[in-house]
Formats: structure tokens, sequence, C-alpha cells
């Protein structure tokens, strides 16, 4: 017995140091963070953490998508030549990490290296796109010389950072905030073996995946924090003492790799964790909302985008059936009549969607763009639930002979994921119900397959989404509407006016004359119904309830430290 | 002796090889594009699938990508992990100290108990002991690890706040690590050897669940082995002989019976350990416990095929050293198996 309350003593004791202390903020996720190299960062876990340890030259201010404030810049750039060279002035006494000065040189040399390495897992394809007029690296255009890098971002006699564009770009001063493009420490990655920052190596660069590079082992930033060390269990960060503004409330940062979510919730609900990954909405709402200790805030912006494609020139032939207008099948341009599409539009139901995808937190949008995003027109009509439109469209459809003869469809979904799959069954079940002839088979596939497929215009109804690489409305509406734009092969959708609204937009850095060609692409795509859209989710966070500076009025979506909102320096903890 | 472990030995890179082809090879069943998905993470990533196929090479005929692959393993270096971050050599470096860890922790009271609670079934055939042995052997041999688990985690973490959750360590001595010189990479004893009794005493802690959760389930197995063959030594002829010449009871059972009964233990000990060290994945999984059985899950999970070549490696090689030791092992028990 005596034994056993011995034991019991030292558990006990050991369990008492289990608490997260005031200083530190602990989180736990099952995410691996790829890396801590800014020149390859494009995915949120590694985003999270290089956003605190690395600065940019712009971010956005507070909660705003579209207002940006000086960061690593010491004012907004002066933009001159038709909006073809940008200057900046960089803050004055800033040191990175390994105490050096930062420089003109580091922020040039930074990117420069973007541009160099510009690998296909990178995010740097935007950026080359403002700087070189293509998103290829010297390898795969040749047109790319060390001649024109060099020239597109050079510092001046007075130490300003000069930007040159091939042509005017909008969304630079965005794609600037994007934690990809941060500045790095230059006398260091080259002293760690990173590349040298001259003409003299710069082939050997291109296109080199940066994921585990030198830099990704040992980070030096300017930001708030730095990284201590890194294993396989945790990473750990702290504050940095010769950061240039104010002092964070938080000394350390923990963030635990724990896989499994029992094993998280037991330590959130502890008290052990601040913050955890959570399972979903469904699973965090029942598990994890109204226990003690726990703060919810939930109604925060979404910049996320779903739409269920619809091909107008489907490819392959599998997917047709008979191929032709007999009941047995589709034709390959079936999507083609703006009819059918419409009549697609009105048999999906959203409601239904919201309520049983998204436990009731879903908001209808106007167009394939984030309703916070600039651009955005919220005065754009939507397409509702309409059983007798969607039967009348259907008529109308292929001079009646789609109504006449029916329709045998085939629909894919990306393996186990649940809204697409609800998503299908409702639209299925909605349209079959119109009909006895109209007949659409759903099916699984695998996501690596169904990428392949549909870029080579091979998939005839899929759903699928895009997020913002940076807060600019050109990222959404020419990526989904344009002919030229990432989806088009997809959804083979081409609107000479949308085309030339979306190229107008893209060439122009007048707010209010951008905002008057999106609206008028909103305007004409709810006419063309080229995609269902599909309801945003509502986002939530979830925290310990001691953990202060998380609120609507500062969560930006664009942050990827996507559980608050904000960056850790922002943080205390009562 | 030396003669088969040379032999054995030299088995070592000939098993590599053929493992490495087989894999490599089953690789090759998938298409270039989902190998590449495994490098991707979002659908902004997916818009440079095709980029990433040809700076990987994974258009390349079989025989230029093995040879790529082994070009580099030959030079000592297994390539990058991205479910780790890290190099595949530096990953299993620091991992596998771990999984050792966890291993010298659970095998010994594995074997221990079950050749305890086994031999103790057999003597007790039929009796009050034996049926509540054999009930909770069947208990825990039909408890999948992951129940048990996650029910230990919640009970003792959770719900008493006894032991500690997931990870090697409380998060007070996550930065103190970064200070201990690592003598063995032993976090437990590296720590005591740096006068930490601390952190050793903490990271004790966080072993005794995953470790408490594979006993469970792993001890069942050897004590329903064990007490089979228990009861087979103690009906044969020769216990019977020992017995007749007026042995006593003690000296029947623990020198002449259970000695005999062990060799199959020896056997089924050395597949338990090979289990145990090359990573159980489960257990692991579930402790957030910073392993080779937890890397070897996120490789799989995101197709991480330097991962899952070195983690495949590394499994060979555990067992052709774990076999070789098994067999010695044999002789020590059974003099009459000779390795000439």
């Amino acid at each position: 017995m005596k034994k056993f309350a011995l034991l019991s003593t030292l558990l006990l004791v050991g369990s008492a140091f289990a608490a997260s202390p005031k200083d530190t903020l602990v989180i736990q996720e099952s995410a691996d963070i790829p890396t801590l190299d800014p020149g390859v960062t494009y995915d949120t876990a590694s985003g999270a953490i290089v956003e605190n340890i690395y600065e940019t030259l712009l971010t956005y201010k507070g909660n705003s998508l579209r207002d940006l404030e000086p960061l690593l810049a010491s004012k907004l750039p002066t933009i001159s030549n038709g909006g073809r060279t940008v200057t900046f002035d960089l803050r004055k006494n800033v040191k990175f990490h390994t105490g050096n000065a930062m420089t003109c040189r580091d922020a040039e040399y930074s990117f420069e290296r973007n541009l160099v390495t510009n690998s296909a897992e990178s995010g740097n394809w935007f950026i080359s796109e403002s700087l070189l007029g293509t998103g290829s690296n010297a390898n795969d255009d040749k047109t790319i010389t060390w001649a024109r890098i060099d020239k597109a971002v050079e510092c001046n006699n007075a130490g300003q950072l000069v930007f040159t564009l091939p042509k005017p770009d909008p969304a630079f001063l965005a794609k600037l905030a994007y934690t990809g493009q941060s500045i790095v420490d230059s006398k260091h990655a080259i002293s760690i073996g990173e590349w040298k920052g001259t003409e003299a190596d710069w082939k050997n660069w291109v296109g080199k995946d940066l994921t585990g590079s030198n830099l990704n082992k040992q980070p030096s930033g300017t930001g708030a924090y730095r990284l201590v060390r890194r294993d396989a269990n945790a990473t750990l960060l702290q504050a940095f003492d010769g950061y240039w503004g104010k002092k964070p409330a938080i000394k350390n940062v923990v963030i635990q790799k724990v896989p499994e979510i029992a094993a998280r919730q037991q330590a959130f609900l502890r008290g052990d964790a601040d913050i955890i990954e959570g399972g979903g909405r469904s699973v965090d709402e029942q598990q994890i909302k109204g226990k003690p200790g726990v703060a919810w805030l939930d109604n925060l912006p979404n910049t996320s985008a779903f739409a269920i494609f619809m091909n107008q020139k489907i490819q392959d032939p599998a997917l047709l059936g008979s191929g032709k207008l007999d009941g047995k099948g589709i034709p390959a341009n079936f999507f083609n009549d703006v009819n059918v599409r419409r009549a697609f539009s009105h048999a999906f139901n959203y409601q239904q969607y919201i309520q049983d995808v998204q436990q009731g937190k879903g908001k209808q949008r106007t167009m394939l763009l984030p309703d916070t995003f600039p651009g955005y027109d919220s005065e754009v009509k939507t397409y509702s639930f309409d059983a007798a439109k969607a039967r009348q469209y259907f008529q109308r459809a292929w001079g009646g002979n789609v109504w006449k003869n029916g329709f045998t469809l085939t629909a894919n979904y990306r393996a186990g994921s649940v809204p697409s799959q609800t998503a299908m069954e409702i639209l299925k079940r909605n349209i079959e119900s119109l009909n006895p002839k109209f007949k659409v088979n759903i099916q699984q596939k695998q996501w690596s397959e169904m990428l392949a497929d549909s870029k080579k215009g091979r998939e005839a109804v899929i759903l699928i989404g895009w997020a913002p690489d940076y807060a600019d409305p050109d990222n959404f509406l020419y990526t989904f509407y344009s002919s030229n734009g990432f989806y088009a092969p997809r959804s083979n959708f081409k609107d000479a006016s949308v085309d030339k609204w979306l190229e107008q937009a893209r060439a122009t850095v007048n707010t209010a004359q951008r905002n008057r060609l999106y609206s008028l692409v909103g305007n004409r795509v709810y006419e063309q119904a080229p995609y269902i859209n599909v309801p945003a989710p509502v986002a939530y966070t979830f925290f310990r309830n001691n953990l202060q500076g998380v609120s609507a009025a500062t969560f930006n979506p664009m942050t990827s430290f996507s559980y608050t909102g904000t960056l850790w320096k922002d943080l205390s903890k009562k | 002796m030396l003669n088969f472990i040379v032999r054995r030995l030299i088995q070592v890179p000939l098993v590599m090889l053929a493992l490495s082809l087989f894999i490599v090879g089953l690789t090759q069943l998938l298409t270039p594009e989902q190998r590449a998905a495994g490098y991707i993470r979002s659908d902004q990533q997916a818009a440079r699938l095709e980029a990433i196929i040809e700076e990987r090479g994974l258009r390349d005929p079989f025989v230029v990508q093995y040879g790529n692959w082994l070009g580099s393993t030959l030079k000592g270096d297994l390539g990058f992990s991205r479910a780790s971050g890290q190099d595949v050599v530096q990953t299993i470096r620091e991992r596998l100290p771990n999984t050792i860890e966890l291993t010298l922790l659970t095998a010994l009271p594995i074997l221990l108990l079950g050749i305890a609670l086994g031999t103790l079934s057999a003597l007790h055939k039929d009796k009050l002991i034996d049926q509540i042995l054999r009930v909770l052997t069947i208990i825990g041999y039909s408890l999948p690890t992951f129940v048990l688990g996650i029910v230990l985690l919640a009970v003792f973490y959770g719900y008493l706040g006894w032991l500690p959750g997931a990870g090697q360590v409380n998060i007070i001595n996550q930065f103190a690590l970064g200070d201990l010189r690592h003598y063995t990479g032993l976090l437990s004893i590296d720590a005591a050897l740096n006068g930490r009794w601390d952190i050793a005493w903490d990271v004790l802690q966080h072993l005794i669940l995953p470790a408490a959760t594979l006993t469970v389930v792993s001890t069942a197995t050897i004590v329903k082995v064990m007490r089979n063959n228990m009861l087979e030594a103690l009906t044969s002829d020769y216990v019977r002989t020992a017995r007749a010449k007026g042995l006593a009871d003690r000296v029947v059972n623990n020198k002449h019976a259970r000695r005999n009964a062990l060799l199959s233990i020896v056997t089924l000990g050395g597949f338990l350990i090979i289990n145990l060290l090359s990573g159980s994945l489960i257990t692991e999984f579930i402790f957030g416990y910073p392993g080779v059985g937890l890397w070897m899950v996120e490789a799989g999970l995101r197709l991480d095929i330097p991962a899952v070549l070195g983690f495949a490696l590394l499994s060979a090689l555990i067992v052709v050293v774990v076999s070789t030791v098994v067999d010695i092992l044999y002789g020590v028990v059974d003099p009459r198996v000779r390795f000439d």
C-alpha cells in the first residue's frame, strides 16, 4: 500500500508540471511542417511558422484584406512609370536573428532567390509572373536570363528597393504580403551553403526544391520569434530579444505533433494545450464547444471557394455513355447549352447542403470569390433551388431533346471527401426527381487521378475549390472564369466579354475601375452559369479562454496561423 | 559460430537490394500523377503537378529512377522525407533511439510476464487461476490496440490526470532538451547521465501508457504459447522420468519442463522485438510518440517514397540482425542446435 501511495504521489507530481505555463503558447496539431524556408513555403502548416520567424515588406492591416500596411518597408511604396516601377524605402535598425543588420541587399537577394529557384513546389510562380512576365523558371523558359532577374529587383544608390515590372500588375503589392516573399538573411544563407546571390552559380539553383534546404534547418529572419529547436516531437520557438517591434507577451511557443485527435482533445480540455487542431465543425461542436475553459469564436470569414464544374467539352468517352442525347448518354458538349447549366444550377439545393454539410453555418456567395475580398459584389444575383425553373430550363435545352429523350451522366467526386459526396448526392437526387429519363451516376475517384484527368478535360462534373495565394480578386476570378485561367481546361468555359473584362482588370491599378469590371464579370457569369457555386463554410475557431488577442476584429483569414488569425506576437495569456 | 554470423551479415545488403528493387518496382504501378500527389498539399500546388513530375523525373524509365535512387543511397543519401521534414538518415538517427527506448521498456515485461503467467496457467490447468488467466488472455488478444490506447489515455491522463498525455516530455522540459549532451540517444538515460533526473522521470512517465498498451496486447500471445508449450512439456517422457527420479516439483517444472517450453518463446520473442523495433505503428500514433512507427504511418499516408524505402531498409536490417541473435540464443537454450 505504501509503495502504491509513493507511486501515486510521484505520478501526481509529474502531472502537476503538465499545464501550459503563462508565458508559453502550446499548440497541438497533426500536420507536419514541411519547411521553414520561405523560398518554398506554399502550405499553411509551414506558413504558420514562417510568418512568425520572417517578415514581408507589406502586410494586411488588422482583419482587412483590402488594406495593406508597411512591415519591413518603412512606408507604402512609390509607384511610378505607369505602374511598372515600384520603389520601397526599407525600415532601419532591423536585425536578423543572427544579429546581422537587415539591408536592401537582403531584400534584393530574397526576391532574386525566389525568381532563380522558382521550384514547382513553391508559390514563386506568381511573383515571377509579375516580375518576369512568366510563371516558369529558367529551366522551362529559356528567355529568362540572369540579366532579366537582376534587373527585375535592384537596390538603388539611396538604398531603396526597386522593382521593375514588365507591365503594371494591380495584384503585385498583395503578392508581396505573401509569407513566401519574406526577407531572408542573405549573409547567413550564403554562409550555410545557399545560393551565393550572384550570376556565378545561379544556374545550379534553377528549379531547385528548397524544402529541405540549409535555410530550412537554420532559419534567420527579422520576425518576432526565432527557432530554438525542431525535433520529431516538437518545434520550439522563443521571442527574439532583438526584435525591432513591440516585445511579444508570449515568450515561448511550442508546436507539438499529436496525430491522434482524442489525445489532442484531452490535452486541450485539461489545459495542457492552448490551441489544438480540431476535427471539423460537427466533431468540435459536439466535443469541445461549451466545455469549461473553452473559448469559441464563430462566424469568421472563409477564403476558400468551391464549385461544381460543368465541363463544356468532355474528353473522356467513358463518361459519355452512348455519346448522344438518346437517354443512354450525353454528347461531349452537353453543357455547352446554357439552359443545361442553368437547369443544373437551379437543381442544386443550396440550403440543404448548408444544413447537411456545414451544420447550418454556410453562406451562398454571388461569385467564386470570398466575400471579404476586394472586388466582391454582393449585388450580383445568386441561383436558388427551384425545381420548376430547373424543369423549365431542361425543357428548353438542346431544342427540347434533353427533356424528351433524357440523359445518363457520370459525375465523379473526390474519394473520402464527405462534402463532395453529399453535394453530388443532392444534385443526383434533385435532377433525377425532375424526369424519370434523367440518370446521374456518381462515383468516387482518387484525388491525384481526378486532378490529372480534369486538367485534360476528362471529367464531366466534379467539385473542386481554390484557396487564395494573395488577397486579390484576380487570384480567384481569373483562375475560374478566364479561358486562359488555371481552371479553364477543366470547365472549357469561354466567354469573350468575361475574358476581355478580366484582362482589363489585371492591367489596371485603378481600384474603382477594377471593381466595376469584376461586377460586370459577376453579372455575366450569373447569366452564363459555368459553375454551380457551392456555399462557402463559415469559419470558426476555439482556444483556451485565458488566451487573449483573438477576436473577429483581429482575425485575418490570410494569416496562415488560422487558429487565431493573428501573428503570435499579438497574443497574450491571462 | 563466427562463420554463421558473417554469412548472415553478408545477406544484409542482398536482402536490402532485393527489397528496394521490389518497392521501387511497386511504385511504378502508380501513375506519375499519383506519385507526384505526394508532393502537393493544396489546390494551388496541384496547379504545379506537371512541373513537379518533370522536376522529379517521375516519367523517366524504371531503370533510370532506380539508378538515381541507388546512386544516392550508395553515397549515404537516402533522400529527404517530407513526412518528417528531414533527411531520411537523420530521421532514422533521431527516431530509432526513441523506438529502442520503448522496446527496452516493453519487451522485457512482455516476455517475463508472458512466460510467468503462461507457466502459472499451465501448472494450474483448469483451476480457477487458469480460467481467469485464459479469459484475460482472450481479452488482451482480442482488444484492438487503438481502442486500448485511447481508453488508457482517456482514463489515466484525461480523467484521473495521473499520467501525462501524448509526446515524450512535458512542455516545461521541451526547452531543456536542447541543452542535454547526448551519449546514447536514449532520452531517459541521456537525461540521467546529464544529471537531469526530472527529465529522465518525465520521459519514463510518458512511456508508461504506450508501454502498458503494448504489454497488454502482446503479452497475451506469449501467455497462450507458453501455456501450450508447458502443458506439452509437462506430459512428456523426460518430465515423467525426472519426477520418477524423485526430483522436487520446482526443479522439474522450472529446469526441465520450462526450459524446453521456452524454445518457441525465443522465436516468438524475436518476432516481438522485430515488431517493436520496426515501430509499433498504432501505439506510437495514438500517443504521438516520436519513434520510427509514427514516422512510417505519416510517410505511408503522404506517399513519402524516400521515407518508405528508408524504413524498409531499416526493417530489413533489424530483421536480419534480430534473427541472427535469436538463432544464437536458440543454441544457448538448446545445446543440440549447431551452427556448422
